[in-house]
Parts: C-alpha cells; sequence; structure tokens
C-alpha cells in the first residue's frame, strides 16, 4: 500500500480550481517528482497535504490512516514534515534553536512530563542536532540568528528543519529554486541520502535536471489536474506534457 | 533613601508588572491594550480582601492573581481569534468595560463602624492593611522588588526553555509554528492568562501601596504606558520593559527635569524609536550579540 495516497482531492478558492480531483499515489522509500506550470496547484496541494489549507473536498491518506481531516499541529507527530517555496524560518531564533524547536512532536511528549517538556533541558537533543548541522553544513553557523544567514543556508536549514522532526514523508516546495549548480549539485546528495536513510520524498520543482535525475516517479499537473504520471523517461516523451510547458499545438 | 526615591523606585517596580504583561503578549505576537484592566481586576480583588474581609495581603495576592487570570483567559477566549489591529481594538474596548464595571460597583461592608469597599465613580478608599500591619514604606519596597525579583527570574527561565523559543514562534510565524506541531489558539489563551495574572499581581500591589484606588487609574493611558515601556525598552529580554519603566518613571518623572514635559518627552521618544529601532532599545539582535560576546568570553 502506498504511503501517501489522495484520493478525488479538490481545493477550490471561490471560483478558482486550485486543485481539482487529484489522484496521487507515493510509495514508501520513493522520491516522488510533482511538476507542472506556474499556478498548475503544485504548492496548494502540498499545503492540502501539510494542513494549511482544508480540502474542498477529496480524502488524503498517510501511513494507512486517514489523514486529510486531522488538526495541522498533529499531521508533524505522525511523521510529514515540509520545506517552503518561500523560504519560513523563525528569523529571531538561532540556527540551532530552529532544529532544537522542530523536535516537538507529540511522540516525544508523551515520553516526558509537562515541565521537562516544555521548561526542561537541551541535554538529549544535542547530539541529533549537531548530526544535523552536519548534515547540512551549517555547523559552524550554529549560534547565529537564522535572519543573518544567506539564501543558500536558509535554504538548508529549511530542509534540516524538516528532518529534525524525524519524517517517514518529506515534502519539499522548490527547495532549488535560486540556487546555482554547485548548489543544486549538493542538494541532489541531500536528497539522496535522505532516502538512502528510509525517508520518502515528494519533490515539487522546477529544476527539469533536478527533478529528471533523482526521480523514481513523476506526477505532472496543470491547472490543477494531473496530465501524466510515469517514470523520468516516460515523462519525458509525453505529448501532453510538452505541451502544457512549451504551448502550441501538440507535438 | 530619601522617601521621595522610595516612592518613585516602589512605582517602577509597580509599574513593571504591567509592563512586563504587555511584554508577554507582545513577545508572543499580540498586542494588547488592555492590561489595564486586569490590573484593575487585580486591584480591587485584593483591596475588597483586606479592607472588607480581612484576608491578609499575601493570600489576597494570590488572589487577585487568580482574578487576573480568570479574567484575562475570559477575554481571549473570543479576542484572540482576532488578528493586529482587531486584536489591540478588542482588548481596548474590554478593558474600557472593565472599567465602567468598576464604575458601576457599589459593594460596601461595614468594618468597624465604618462602610468600607468600591464606592463606583467615588472609588475605593482606606485599603489599609500594609499600614496596620505595621509595615514601612521601605519593607513595602522591598516586598514589591522581591515580587518583580521572582516574576523576573520565571521569565529567565521560560526563556532559555522550549516554552520561551515557543512563545517567540508564535509572535514570529503562527502558522509555521501550527505546522510544527504547536496548538496556537491554546497556548496563546495560556500566555494571555499568564499575563492577566501578572497583571492582576502588580494591580493588588499597586491598590496597598496607594490605600485608594478609582476607576479612572485603569484607564487606557496605562494600557497605552505598559505597552510602550516593553517596545522602548525592547522585546530581545524581559529587561527591556524594565528598562522602559526606568526611562520613563525614573528619568523623565522621578528625576524632575523634564517637569511639565514629560509626557512630550516621552511621546517624542517612542515615535523616534519606533521609526529607528522598532523592537525596542534591549531589541533581538542586540541581545543576541551581547549574549554571544559574553559566551565566547567565558
Amino acid at each position: 500500500m502506498a504511503l501517501l495516497e489522495l484520493k478525488g482531492v479538490s481545493r477550490h478558492f471561490g471560483g478558482v480550481r486550485a486543485v481539482d480531483g487529484l489522484d496521487l499515489a507515493v510509495e514508501a522509500g520513493q522520491i516522488f517528482g510533482l511538476i507542472g506550470p506556474n499556478g498548475s496547484g503544485k504548492s496548494t496541494t502540498v499545503n492540502l497535504i501539510t494542513g494549511l489549507f482544508a480540502l474542498t473536498s477529496g480524502s488524503i491518506a498517510f501511513d494507512g490512516r486517514d489523514f486529510g481531516a486531522l488538526p495541522t499541529h498533529l499531521r508533524l507527530g505522525r511523521g510529514v514534515a515540509r520545506s517552503f517555496q518561500n523560504i519560513r524560518l523563525f528569523g529571531q531564533l538561532t540556527v540551532w534553536q530552529n532544529l532544537w524547536v522542530a523536535q516537538n512532536s507529540p511522540a516525544d511528549h508523551a515520553k516526558r512530563g509537562f515541565l521537562s517538556r516544555w521548561l526542561g533541558g537541551q541535554g538529549d537533543v544535542r547530539e541529533e542536532i549537531s548530526q544535523l548541522l552536519e548534515f547540512s553544513g551549517l555547523a559552524h553557523k550554529q549560534d547565529e540568528l537564522a535572519a543573518n544567514l544567506a539564501f543558500g543556508e536558509q535554504r538548508r536549514l529549511e530542509l534540516a528543519r524538516a528532518l529534525a522532526t524525524r519524517p517517514k514523508l518529506v515534502l519539499l516546495d522548490e527547495p532549488a529554486a535560486g540556487m546555482n549548480n554547485e548548489e543544486i549539485g549538493l542538494l541532489r546528495d541531500r536528497i539522496l541520502k535522505m532516502r538512502a536513510q528510509g525517508i520518502t520524498v515528494l519533490l515539487v520543482e522546477h529544476v527539469m535536471e533536478l527533478v529528471m535525475d533523482v526521480t523514481d516517479r513523476i506526477a505532472v499537473l496543470n491547472f490543477g489536474q494531473k496530465i501524466a504520471e510515469g517514470t523520468p523517461s516516460e515523462i519525458q516523451a509525453d505529448a501532453a506534457v510538452r505541451k502544457a510547458y512549451l504551448g502550441g499545438e501538440t507535438a | 533613601m530619601s522617601e521621595y526615591a522610595i516612592g518613585v523606585f516602589t512605582n517602577i517596580g509597580l509599574i513593571s508588572f504591567i509592563a512586563l504583561s504587555a511584554y508577554l503578549l507582545l513577545i508572543a505576537g499580540e498586542m494588547s491594550f488592555g492590561q489595564q484592566g486586569f490590573f484593575g481586576v487585580g486591584a480591587y480583588v485584593a483591596g475588597v480582601a483586606t479592607a472588607m474581609y480581612g484576608i491578609p495581603l499575601p493570600v489576597a495576592a494570590l488572589l487577585a492573581m487568580a482574578a487576573g487570570a480568570a479574567a484575562a483567559f475570559l477575554v481571549g477566549l473570543p479576542t484572540l481569534r482576532l488578528r493586529g489591529l482587531y486584536f489591540a481594538m478588542a482588548t481596548l474596548a474590554a478593558a474600557e468595560m472593565l472599567r465602567i464595571v468598576f464604575e458601576l460597583i457599589h459593594f460596601q461592608r461595614e468594618v468597624e463602624g465604618e462602610p468600607v469597599g468600591p464606592d463606583g465613580t467615588q472609588g475605593f478608599r482606606g485599603i489599609r492593611w500594609v499600614f496596620e500591619a505595621g509595615i514601612e514604606p521601605q519593607d513595602f519596597l522591598a516586598i514589591v522588588w522581591a515580587s518583580l525579583a521572582l516574576a523576573l527570574a520565571m521569565f529567565v527561565i521560560v526563556e532559555r526553555s522550549r516554552l520561551g523559543a515557543t512563545l517567540r514562534m508564535l509572535g514570529e510565524d503562527p502558522e509555521l509554528a501550527r505546522s510544527l506541531g504547536i496548538q496556537v489558539e491554546r497556548f496563546k489563551l495560556g500566555i494571555a492568562a499568564a499575563a492577566g495574572a501578572l497583571a492582576g499581581l502588580g494591580g493588588a500591589l499597586y491598590a496597598h501601596h496607594n490605600t485608594y484606588i478609582e476607576p479612572r487609574n485603569f484607564d487606557i493611558m496605562l494600557g497605552v504606558h505598559s505597552l510602550a515601556y516593553a517596545l522602548i525598552g525592547g522585546l530581545g529580554t524581559v529587561f527591556g520593559p524594565l528598562l522602559g519603566v526606568l526611562i520613563d518613571i525614573g528619568l523623565l518623572e522621578g528625576s524632575r527635569v523634564f517637569q511639565g514635559y514629560r509626557m512630550i518627552v516621552f511621546g517624542g521618544l517612542v515615535a523616534v524609536l519606533l521609526v529607528f529601532r522598532p523592537r525596542g532599545l534591549l531589541d533581538e539582535r542586540f541581545v543576541h550579540r551581547l549574549r554571544h560576546r559574553m559566551f565566547r568570553q567565558t
């Protein structure tokens, strides 16, 4: 059974059908690409999965359980984390603190009492956070305020934060936007490392080299609907996809 | 210490409670213009307890904190659904409602042959517990500052903890905080109640310092000042609002240098700071740099 399954998922904003009857199945261990022209509903789909937007209709199942009706703050605890298209960090907290507060899932809380949960020390998480800082190449910046980081560093911190929640599934919303080739290469390595650690990845991206390179399977959206799905080579050969991207007559 | 200096320092301590109350909500991203209402609730509840029923001040102060927290919780239930300016207006309206309630309350009781208790717009006189217990002004000053030190110590503990980081998360991006597992509404209600308790405690001590309170004491100017203290002093550390109070009451009012012009200087200071240092003198960046430097040296 698929780790993440969307059935007939729709989200309408007034008369605009941002996502319209979308079916999607992401298998555990996959790197699944979600592509499409601007405004095709990719980010809306990510927001529906993480609960930032409510479903207009349809259902979402994660790990075999209903997910679409779950309050946003509980979704993280089930194992779904994300990065944002427009970077969202807590700029007034340090790099270290940004990772620390991400380890806030109910699973952690169940093990601790109220006082130790909210007022207790930081000792038991230090090791894990150091590893994440190593992984994202931010160890030397750990005491810097997140607002003071360079753009590429902020993107890396977002990715590290998603991992800090110990996710089963990570949704990456255009993680390569604004990156140069070298940075994209490093991002590629990190995504592959994530899969090696058993994390499933849903990658929303415009940088086609990256998508075609790392994904196992790709779905293409246009005007909120899925117009194609298949392996990277199948997608590259697909006529409807070419038309959506290039416009004009069907090749 | 001269009597005058004792008075000034006592005032600084008393007003710091409501400044801290406003600060607690500010770092969680909410600008309340209504903390003076809970300050007033604390003052009235504690006054009634000691003057009318002979309850000792420490117990009365706890009652005042509970009443302040409960009032803030009830006000928070509907108002915390609002954002930004709408929240500010709703809290202001709530505090004005409380003030009008103080004006309408005529609740008196004969104590030693004299009627004692809140008498509407005539105010509430004879809150003499401190005097009757033989506590000298300098002792009361010590009581106020010891209570304040306790509150500050709690803030320092919280600000180093996950709870403190969570407050700042709510202040910066509540939606992101929610997606990181925080129950935003519950948290904000809890914060509002804690801020209400702080204001209530301040009010209780204020009533017993002045021995006389009236509804006018708890008008909008007190709320505006408490916000301004936190915004002048800075939102980076709990000592920010304290600095704000020191600058206003200690320097502008206490020193008498700016006599008559105090409000003009104070208003100007607020305006200049909002432009050049919108998060106050001790803002997050400054506090972070300071911490970093101290950390490196040790």
